[in-house]
Formats: structure tokens, C-alpha cells, sequence
């Protein structure tokens, strides 16, 4: 027997007794031509046959879940409550970036003329300020509008009517280039050596405060989300041990009689990935349910401010984002399981 | 095909399950292997199919040295290996048709083909009638003969069998070896361990005897 250089056992050279001396290979052009068509049809075949695994594993694994509802619902509730909690913060964040948005917009800077400035003199004051190269926008507030809008977010229409003179100065808001609390002291600073300004207001310290409690919120969502994550793979790889081990007679037996460890792991990976699909749908009909549940206090709670606030809900982004992570969480956790299992297991 | 070279395989440092083996196989040909329970008869087979490796000298198996294969590899390797088990080693949640095709699942045969040779295998060993039924419904020599069906449904090169009549009456031992008779006349080189004397005395093969792990007879030679 001769002995092969390469370590690599190939069907040929395993039945070169049988097989090769029946069809003898011929170094010619056109054989060559044949041998690469067929190691690309070989090639194909294989996809197919990889593709046709798949099909079959993906289904056996779902067959399996189906045969024993109540404990894959019980794991996949517990994916799903384990994935909730950040979702639903998520969510707030989601609304408090609408938040963000609004407290951009409210870091600006007002200016009070004083009370003897007339509309002619304001609008001159006001290009004076347009010129500054800090600011980016302003809007000219006249003394009625002023009162106007006073009156609207207050509702006090009565005790205003009362009064016999407008209190109110001419108001210049201004919107800066740079929301920068420093840029924005600067800028306040020189506004203030204009003529006719009475007062300058800078509202910084809640602008800030609002920053950093969502700052706090992301960082904490972000936490609770990794934490919440390895629970769901904690979840998905003890039950994927289990289904090994209840497996195992059978995981032996296939690697006996030559099956690659990804063949053994296939469908446990795809066990994993049905749990967390089904988590993930469970978490968003938990998410959908609790929405529906805390809606009508919150309206009416909103109502009563004279606000319309709508709880936010997961859009189809959200929600494939929320699918795919369960989805994506659940194979991981099933290819540790099964990984971490397949080198205890060798066939006997 | 097969070829021993200075073998030893020792257990957990002390005990010598095999020393100083030295032996070949040529392709085509049909070796028993007898000796004591604990002779080492199993251990043999078991470096064959690369279920472990030697603790000294080579194992060679169709010019390759299989210690030498890569972990990735010894899937491939044992695809090319029929192997018949005492215990039969047979899956029992599913039926002898799945069973028998299952070294062709993992192969990626595509279906159509896989139960054209299924259907033959079955047929070789006179089951294919029963292609439907669960393992359990058969007889210990019913099983036996699936368990043969699936070692030998891709065609491979070398079959082993390991006490294959271990638990069954004198006919249907006699039945069972003249399947592997059968192969081997086809071309299969094949290797069998089994401690039933009488049964291979009459089959007039060649016989290697183990004793205490060692080769102490190899006849019949060709």
C-alpha cells in the first residue's frame, strides 16, 4: 500500500482499487474540461444538499417545539420577559429623543428691550443682533403677541383682561449656532452691551439637567439591555443542554457513522433561533398589551395637563430590531449550549 | 488496507490494552479477529474507526496514518467505514428506513437516490418489507440485519463488525456472516470480532488471535 503524502482521505483515493482502475482518468484537454464541469456540478450538489439539510433540520427543530407546547411556550415567555423591561425603556428613551429634539430647540436665549423701545427700534435692534455670526435665528416677539402667547399657555385669559396697560416688553428669542452652554454665556454676555437691552436670559441649568438625565436613562437601558441579553442566552443554553442531553444516544450515533459536528449542531442552532423567534413575538404582543393596558390613564393624566401625549409604540423598525435580536440571541445561546456540550460528548 | 505498525494503546498510563501489534490487511480480503473478552479485540476496532488514537506506532488505513487527520476531518474519514456494532447501535424514535438512510443524510445524498440504495441495502439483507416498522418491532437478528444495512448503504471500502453474532442463535449467526460473505465477495474488505470459534473455524478465512492485547496467531494468511 502506498502512502499518500497528505493527510486528506478522498473518496478517490480511498476506492482507487475499484473505482479508478474501472474509468481511468486521460490527461487529455477535453477530460480536464469535464473534471472542473463536474467538481462544479459536485459543488452544487453539495449546496443543495447543505440548503436541503437546513430545510429539514429547520423544520424537524419547529416539529419538536410544537410536540411539547408547554415548555417551549414557558421558555419562550421567559425570553420574552427577560426582553420587555429593556424594550419598554427603550421605548422611553425613543420618546425622550422627541424630548431631545425640543430641548434643542428651547436652548435659546431671550432678549427683554426695555419698555420705552417702539416696534421701529426693536427691528432695528433686532438686525443688529442677526449680524452677530453666534446666532443663527431669531424672532421678533411684540408686546401684544407676547400677551397672547402668555395667554394661551396659561389659560389665565381673566385676570389678564384686567389689566389696563400691556406689561410686557418687546422680546427678541434667538436660536445660536452653538448650543454650547460656554458659547451660549459668551454670546448672552455681548448681547447685553446692546442699546435697549434690558435683560438677557439664559436658561442653561435645566437644559443640562434634562441632557444628563437622558444620558442616564440610554446608559441604564443600555446596562439592563446587556444584562437582560445574557439572560435570555442563560435561558435558550439551558434548555438547549437539556434537549442534548436528551439527544445524546443519538448525537453519538451519527458521529459514529461520520457526521460533522455542524450536522449534530444544526438543528439545536435552529431550536435556539425558533425560541427566540417565538420570545421575540411573545415580547412584542407583551409590549402591544401593556401600550393598550397603561393608555387610558395616561391620556387622561395627559388631559388633565391640557396636553395630548400617546404613549409611544414599537414602529416596524422597532419591532424587527426587537425580532432579529431574539432571534440572533437565541441561536447564540443554542450554539454555546451545544458547543460547550458536543466536546463532552464522543461516541463509544 | 489496514496496517499496524508497532501499536500499543495503553489506558490511563498503566493498563496495556494493546502492545507490539503488527499486522496488515490487503484490500478485498476478510480477517476475524478472536480472543478473550478484554483481549483487546474492541480496542483494535476502535483505533480503526479513529474513536481514539494509538499510543505508540501507526495505524495506517488506505495509506493514510489516521492519527495524523485533523479533528475536521475524521467525519470524512469514518463516512468510508462500514461498521457493524454488537449493541446494533440503532435509533429507536425512528423507523428501520430512516435508520438505514441515515449515514446518507449525513452525506447530503440527494432523497430520491438515498431511498433507491436504502431499498437496496434492505433488500440485501432481506428486510424490505419492514422498511416501515419501528426498530423495536423487530427481532434481535431482524436488528442485527438493519444494523448491517446501514453500515454497508454507502458502499464503503472496509466494513467492521464487532461481535456481530454476539446475542444470536448459531443460524442466524451462520445467516449474518454469510451477508458479510457476501460483501466481501464484492470487493469490501472486511473485518470482523467476534469469540464464536465454531462459527469461524468453519468459514475458512484467515484469523487473527489476540491474547492480553498481543498478536499470538495469525493464520490462514494469504
Amino acid at each position: 500500500m502506498k502512502r499518500a503524502a497528505t493527510p486528506r482521505p478522498s473518496g478517490a483515493a480511498f476506492n482507487k482499487g475499484k473505482r479508478q482502475s474501472a474509468k481511468p482518468p486521460t490527461p487529455s484537454e477535453p477530460s480536464a474540461r469535464r473534471g472542473a464541469r463536474s467538481q462544479q456540478t459536485r459543488f452544487r450538489s453539495r449546496l443543495r444538499a447543505w440548503g436541503r439539510h437546513h430545510r429539514a433540520m429547520a423544520l424537524d427543530s419547529l416539529y419538536r417545539l410544537v410536540r411539547h407546547p408547554v415548555g417551549s411556550l414557558l421558555t419562550m415567555l421567559a425570553i420574552a420577559i427577560a426582553l420587555v423591561l429593556p424594550a419598554a425603556l427603550w421605548l422611553t428613551l425613543d420618546s425622550a429623543k422627541l424630548l431631545d429634539a425640543e430641548l434643542d430647540e428651547s436652548a435659546t436665549l431671550t432678549i427683554y428691550l426695555e419698555l420705552s423701545i417702539d416696534a421701529p427700534q426693536a427691528a432695528r435692534i433686532e438686525e443688529a443682533v442677526v449680524a452677530d455670526e453666534d446666532v443663527a435665528q431669531t424672532r421678533l416677539i411684540s408686546p401684544e403677541q407676547g400677551m397672547a402667547e402668555f395667554q394661551q399657555s396659561l389659560g389665565l385669559d381673566d385676570t389678564l383682561m384686567g389689566l389696563e396697560d400691556n406689561p410686557l416688553p418687546t422680546s427678541i428669542v434667538i436660536y445660536p449656532q452653538s448650543v454650547e452652554p460656554t458659547a451660549m454665556e459668551q454670546l448672552a454676555l455681548r448681547l447685553e452691551t446692546f442699546s435697549g437691552v434690558d435683560e438677557v436670559r439664559v436658561d442653561l441649568a435645566w437644559v443640562e439637567r434634562l441632557r444628563h438625565l437622558a444620558d442616564l436613562g440610554r446608559r441604564v437601558a443600555l446596562a439592563l439591555g446587556v444584562l437582560f441579553g445574557f439572560g435570555v442566552l442563560l435561558v435558550v443554553g439551558n434548555t438547549i443542554r437539556l434537549a442534548v442531553e436528551s439527544r445524546r444516544r443519538e448525537i453519538e450515533v451519527v458521529m459514529l457513522i461520520g457526521a460533522t459536528h455542524a450536522f449534530v449542531r444544526r438543528p439545536f442552532l435552529y431550536s435556539g433561533a425558533w425560541y427566540g423567534v417565538g420570545g421575540g413575538l411573545l415580547a412584542l404582543g407583551l409590549l402591544g398589551l401593556g401600550n393598550h393596558w397603561l393608555s387610558m390613564p395616561v391620556a387622561a393624566l395627559a388631559a388633565s395637563y391640557g396636553a395630548n401625549f400617546v404613549l409611544p409604540q414599537l414602529d416596524m423598525t422597532g419591532s424587527t430590531i426587537l425580532l432579529s435580536c431574539s432571534t440572533l440571541l437565541g441561536w447564540l445561546g443554542a450554539w454555546l449550549a451545544v458547543t460547550r456540550h458536543l466536546s463532552s460528548i464522543s461516541p463509544r | 488496507m489496514i496496517a499496524f505498525e508497532h501499536v500499543g494503546k495503553r489506558y490511563g498510563g498503566r493498563f496495556e490494552a494493546l502492545a507490539h501489534l503488527n499486522f496488515r490487511v490487503a484490500r478485498g480480503e476478510m480477517v476475524f479477529l478472536t480472543g478473550h473478552s478484554g483481549a483487546g479485540k474492541s480496542s483494535l476496532l476502535r483505533l480503526i474507526m479513529r474513536l481514539e488514537k494509538p499510543s505508540r506506532g501507526r495505524v495506517v488505513v488506505a495509506g493514510h496514518d489516521i492519527a495524523q487527520l485533523h479533528a475536521s476531518q475524521v467525519p470524512f474519514y469514518r463516512r468510508q467505514i462500514g461498521v457493524v456494532f454488537q449493541d446494533h447501535q440503532l435509533l429507536f424514535d425512528r423507523s428501520v428506513f430512516r435508520n438505514v438512510s441515515l449515514p446518507l443524510e449525513i452525506q447530503g445524498l440527494e432523497p430520491r437516490e438515498a431511498a433507491r440504495r436504502v431499498r437496496a441495502a434492505l433488500d440485501k439483507v432481506g428486510l424490505l418489507h419492514r422498511e416501515k416498522a419501528l426498530p423495536v418491532e423487530l427481532s434481535g437478528g431482524e436488528q442485527q440485519r438493519v444494523g448491517i444495512a446501514r453500515a454497508v448503504v454507502n458502499k464503503p471500502a472496509l466494513l467492521l463488525a464487532d461481535e456481530p453474532t454476539g446475542n444470536l442463535d448459531p443460524q442466524l449467526s451462520a445467516d449474518i456472516m454469510a451477508l458479510f460473505e457476501d460483501f466481501n465477495r464484492i470487493g469490501t474488505t472486511v473485518m470482523i470480532a467476534s469469540h464464536d470459534l465454531a462459527l469461524i473455524a468453519r468459514l475458512r478465512h484467515r484469523v487473527l488471535r489476540l491474547r492480553d492485547g498481543r498478536l499470538v496467531a495469525d493464520e490462514g494468511a494469504v
